[in-house]
């Protein structure tokens, strides 16, 4: 909690009738340079990401450091378990048994990896976040059912109306504008 | 009935595939018609399902309570039949899981479209499966409470786990398989939960549905990442499961048991588990998808394509069997040929065997015929068959080989005690309940990836007649509660 109010957030909402407009709507707004777009819909769109320029997912790499520490991790410690620290002859067996290592060495990976890919999600999205000021609007709702959104930050370049008119001229069947509540 | 007629109206042009959404679906009425066996109330046969899966429940509470305050003497386990019904049970409730993650991931990284009507369902099948296939080893360490000495962790002992065991490889494995099985379904669901929270009427049901979904509201920048994500899941699941039940083979296959030290194991214990597995999705998949009235995104196309799976990896696993039999006879060895041509097919066990043959290697065999594969009683019993013979390969595979080993003298038969059935149907209970539980709070069927497909294939196809559409439509109104 800062001791500042924090600056109240609010964004031209407007609802497009089918995906497809959504998509077009999106791209004819980021070439007149608006910024800080989001899209709204029930499911992910086909070229949803390039109308929003957004730049590639870092969801893979976090995979990929997930996958990574859990290969050392377990070799690690399979290692120190059963060759330093604790080494078991088991019918004159090598101690270091790399071959044995790896189902247990596979899972971890997997684990590991599973967990990267889902706290990445999340994290990257900033979820869980019980409060958005798009959930101002109630006919919002329909966002993961059946509608199909975009939200634009007012802020960032002049007038709500101005925004509203251009949201109505690329085909928006319905525009509002939301404002956060305090914090 | 209108649908019935429906269908059969769409399955008479033979060289148009029948559609994985019946076709005249938008958003809207998908919504109504996935969302709605979840806010309906539940009907009488439910709540008799339901009555009948606890009360099996409660027999799981009372051998799992006998077990724990008497011991695992109260087992039919004996020497030398160290394992039996705990590790076949085991064995079978993980092969079943399997089919949940291979329509899921395996099917989504091959871009088999029908896999979306129902992925989670199976998912959700997996996971109760491994869950219910996880009490098992624990409760037969005999004093589970000590079971995280499986684990690596610094004791006051000073001794680690021996890695070079496929029994700590399991425990690895399954709570691997399980952490993921339940991660993969949760980010599944949660534009899903979403949905239920935003179309709920309650404002309890707003705030619990909302809990689950974290906060989801669809956003492009989220989806951006998920999409790779969610694929990612599937990515590193396929691997997975062909994993799991790898190394539940290799606690057979590493030993020198007679019938048990074969390579031919691993590959053998997955078609196995996806068998049972997709008959599984086809005991539950059938009812439910008449009482929840899912016909719509559940077709009789879907219900095809999985008898074929259950057809090829029937075959599969029928190979197996033939290559056990004849590398037993080809290895000259006396014990192998004992347990394959004495003791199997006509020992103590031979019931059991022959059972296994015939609901294993001949019931799959119906499914070369169309009519068969298209008929839902015939499918139904067929796939209840198939679940009952891979019970008992299990039961094979386990008991005769121990029953009869290598020295005479320490033979000894093997017969389960009423604490191991009530544990038995007691998973069951637990399993069901589980099942019931989820239809009745969750969507069975992924609402945000039909409504995705509906779209690709709006977008790709220009078949559908009219009559088709009016007919199916008819029945929507009439079916919706």
């Amino acid at each position: 909690m800062s001791a500042e109010p924090k600056v109240l957030e609010s964004y031209v909402l407007a609802e497009f009738a089918t995906p497809d407009a959504l998509v077009s709507a999106t791209n004819e707004m980021r070439l007149k340079g608006f910024e800080g777009m989001d899209t709204y819909s029930p499911y992910p769109l086909h070229g949803g990401s390039e109308a929003l320029g957004l730049p590639p997912s870092r969801v893979p790499f976090i995979a990929l450091g997930g996958a990574l520490t859990g290969i050392v991790t377990a070799l690690a410690f399979q290692t120190y378990m059963n060759t330093i620290d604790y080494p078991l002859n088991v019918g004159g067996r090598p101690t270091l048994s790399l071959p044995a290592w790896v189902p247990i060495t596979f899972e971890l990976a997997v684990l590991l990896t599973a967990f990267g890919i889902f706290f990445g999600i999340l994290g990257l999205a900033r979820l869980p976040q019980p409060y958005h000021p798009v959930f101002e609007s109630d006919e919002f709702r329909s966002a993961s059912t059946h509608g199909y959104w975009l939200s634009v930050p007012k802020a960032v370049t002049g007038k709500a109306d101005d925004i509203m008119d251009q949201l109505k001229a690329l085909g928006a069947t319905h525009v509002t504008v939301v404002t956060g509540e305090k914090e | 009935m209108a649908e019935t007629a429906a269908h059969t109206a769409a399955a008479l042009d033979p060289l148009e595939p029948r559609p994985l959404v019946a076709p005249h679906h938008d958003d809207k009425s998908l919504n109504e018609t996935l969302l709605d066996h979840v806010w309906a109330k539940p009907g009488k046969g439910w709540f008799m399902l339901f009555g009948l899966a606890l009360s099996a429940l409660g027999l799981l509470v009372l051998g799992v309570t006998v077990t724990l305050a008497r011991g695992v003497g109260m087992w039919g386990n004996n020497q030398p039949n160290g394992w039996a019904f705990d590790i076949i049970n085991f064995v079978w409730w993980v092969g079943i899981g399997h089919a949940g993650t291979l329509i899921s991931a395996i099917l989504l990284l091959f871009q088999q479209k029908w896999r979306t009507s129902i992925n989670r369902f199976a998912e959700a099948m997996t996971l109760f499966a491994v869950m219910c296939a996880g009490l098992f080893p624990l409760l037969h360490t005999g004093r589970p409470w000590f079971a995280f000495w499986l684990f690596p962790y610094p004791s006051t002992l000073g001794a680690w786990p021996q890695f070079r065991s496929p029994l700590v490889w399991d425990v690895f494995a399954i709570s691997t398989y399980l952490t993921v099985s339940a991660l993969f379904w949760y980010v599944g669901l949660i534009p899903d939960l979403a949905a239920l929270r935003d179309s709920s009427k309650g404002k309890l049901q707003r705030i619990i549905y909302g809990a689950f979904a974290l906060g989801w509201r669809g956003s492009g920048r989220h989806w951006h990442n998920y999409k790779i994500g969610y694929l990612l899941l599937a990515g590193i699941s396929t691997p997975l499961v062909v994993s799991v039940h790898t190394i539940v083979s290799f606690d057979f296959a590493t030993s020198l048991i007679p019938g048990w030290h074969a390579t031919i194991f691993p590959p053998y214990f997955v078609a196995g588990a996806v068998f049972s597995g997709f008959a599984m999705v086809i005991t539950l998949i059938v009812p439910a998808r008449k009482y929840l009235k899912l016909r719509d995104v559940i077709t009789d196309r879907h219900l095809e394509n999985m008898n074929k799976v259950i057809l090829a990896t029937g075959l599969i696993v029928s190979y197996g069997y033939l290559m056990e039999h004849f590398i037993a006879w080809y290895s000259g060895n006396e014990y192998e040929i004992w347990t394959f041509y004495v003791n199997r097919a006509r020992g103590p066990y031979a019931g059991v065997y022959w059972l296994m043959i015939a609901c294993n290697v001949i019931t799959p065999n119906i499914f070369w015929f169309k009519k068969c594969r298209t008929s839902i009683p015939i499918m139904w019993v067929a796939s209840i068959l198939v679940n009952i013979g891979m019970w008992c390969e299990r039961f094979i595979i386990i008991v005769t080989s121990l029953t009869q080993d290598f020295l005479p003298s320490s033979w000894d038969l093997y017969s389960p005690t009423w604490v191991d059935w009530s544990i038995y149907v007691g998973t069951l209970g637990l399993f069901s309940t589980l099942f019931l539980l989820f239809l009745k709070f969750v969507p069975a069927v992924a609402v945000s990836e039909v409504k995705e497909l509906q779209l690709e294939l709006k977008h790709a196809a220009h078949h559908g007649s009219h009559g088709t559409d009016t007919a199916a439509a008819g029945t929507l109104t009439h079916g919706a509660h």
